[in-house]
């Protein structure tokens, strides 16, 4: 019996396809961190984790597997997320890359399926047509919190699974120039944004159900394009009704001929192994400077 | 160097459905499949885009073989690696289940045609693919002198994914 003997519903080969994936998870936030801990409870067994940012005190209402002793030593997102994953996932082959997702795109191009937890729709899109150019499926989830004035705010969020050839961000009118436009008139002006760690739940959790259906054939004909609209008001997830008219439709803004690396030529390429990925890492402690400064400023550590 | 070789469910099956159509005279159809290519550390991805069959009238009566091209259809085939600066293989199927290989007559009538491709669009790699109704096996022409690889990997990118390892 091994401990994934409870899903053994998803198929005879299920925890090999899984060991087998590898998976690359942009943004090791707020959504991205529960994604991280879902597929290693799951048994995912690759994971190419990109986040250029460390813990901040901020961070602590929602950043799954982050504490207060990480936020003393200001621990990248990504290490907190290979910790959490190798607490189940011993042996993983995680890279953990503390980046820009646009400086290690040679990682990223190898994965199965890229999650894109990210901020801002103009990073979204860029996320997607790199997927769309290497044939890999795309799951993009996302939070806002909207002010109604007296009527309080509004929770809303979306999950958009996005498959070569279907219909993509575009398509389903969750990216659009005006959007784009206006994201890049407020750039460095919008501050940090509400951010709650149940909504990033149920997106995180959707979407690790999406990446489930992509990689094992646990029921018949799932769609091949999936558009949802979360209301954490209503507490309600609903396909959005561009969901079921696009459904058969192809995507006109990624046509097949864009797949590749631009002016590729291979006569001007080296071809060289990576470093293997990093082994399970060791508990460091916290150095005694550190603890005394927590200390001195009433830190609990 | 390993080298992955990815296509969308979508094109697979039409690829495979067009291959079964019945020819007047000739015993099995063939075509080109277009595809780009990327690289990425020490491997190389050959992302397919777009299926071309061969036409009717390009098939040769010959009863030595299943199908035998028109210098036409290979012409017609270098001309899209030419202008759409693509990496082109040639496409055939065998039917039945599991990773099947290349017959004898194939090895012979590959190595006589696809150096032709690299010859003019020597900026991809080309090669042939020959496809079961399951699985697929290829092999990749990098240059006119190198040995020729055989295609490590191949994933069918659908719900779900289709990975399986031919060499």
């Amino acid at each position: 019996m091994s401990r994934l003997d409870r899903q053994s519903f998803l198929g005879p080969n299920s925890d090999a396809i899984l060991n087998a994936a590898t998976i690359g998870l942009v943004g090791l936030g707020g959504g991205g961190s529960h994604v991280g801990q879902q597929t290693a409870h799951m048994g995912i067994g690759g994971f190419v984790n990109v986040d250029p940012d460390v813990i901040e005190d901020t961070n602590t209402n929602r950043l799954i597997g982050g504490t207060l002793a990480d936020v003393a030593v200001s621990l990248p997102k990504v290490t907190i997320a290979e910790r959490l994953i190798r607490g189940l996932q011993p042996n993983a082959r995680i890279f953990s890359i503390r980046a820009d997702w646009r400086d290690v795109v040679d990682d990223l191009k190898l994965c199965d399926v890229i999650v894109g937890a990210v901020d801002g729709f103009k990073e979204r899109e860029q996320l997607e047509r790199f997927a769309r150019r290497h044939l890999i499926p795309y799951l993009d989830i996302g939070m806002d919190v909207h002010d109604l004035g007296k009527k309080g705010c509004l929770v809303s969020g979306q999950v958009i699974m996005s498959m070569p050839g279907a219909p993509c961000m575009r398509c389903c009118g969750f990216i659009t120039d005006e959007r784009l436009e206006q994201e890049a008139k407020l750039y460095g002006a919008a501050g940090s944004r509400p951010q709650v760690v149940w909504s990033n739940g149920v997106l995180a959790s959707t979407a690790v159900g999406l990446l489930t259906q992509i990689l094992t054939s646990w029921y018949q004909d799932p769609p091949s394009f999936v558009f949802l609209d979360y209301d954490g008001n209503k507490g309600t997830l609903t396909r959005n009704p561009r969901m079921e008219l696009l459904q058969n439709c192809a995507c006109p803004h990624h046509p097949p001929d864009e797949t590749g690396d631009p002016l590729f030529d291979i006569r001007a390429r080296s071809f060289r192994p990576r470093a293997a990925a990093a082994a399970p890492a060791v508990e460091r402690p916290v150095p005694w400077w550190r603890r005394a400064w927590n200390r001195l400023t009433g830190q609990n550590v | 160097m390993n080298i992955r070789f990815k296509i969308a469910s979508a094109l697979l099956t039409n690829i495979r459905i067009d291959l079964r159509r019945p020819h007047d005279f000739a015993h099995e159809r063939v075509g080109f499949i277009a595809a780009g290519l990327a690289a990425a550390h020490d491997e190389l991805l050959i992302l397919a885009r777009e299926y071309r069959p061969v036409q009717d009238d390009e098939y040769l009566r010959d009863p030595s073989v299943g199908a035998m091209m028109s210098a036409e259809a290979i012409r017609r085939a270098r001309q899209w690696a030419i202008d759409d600066r693509v990496a082109v293989f040639h496409v055939h199927t065998h039917g039945g289940r599991g990773v099947p290989g290349f017959s004898g007559v194939d090895i012979r009538e590959n190595a006589k045609f696809v150096p032709n491709f690299v010859s003019v669009a020597p900026q991809c790699v080309h090669g042939a693919i020959v496809l079961s109704d399951s699985a697929a096996f290829g092999q990749v022409w990098l240059d006119r002198k190198s040995s020729q690889p055989f295609i490590a990997t191949f994933s069918e990118i659908g719900m779900p994914i289709r990975t399986w390892r031919a060499a």
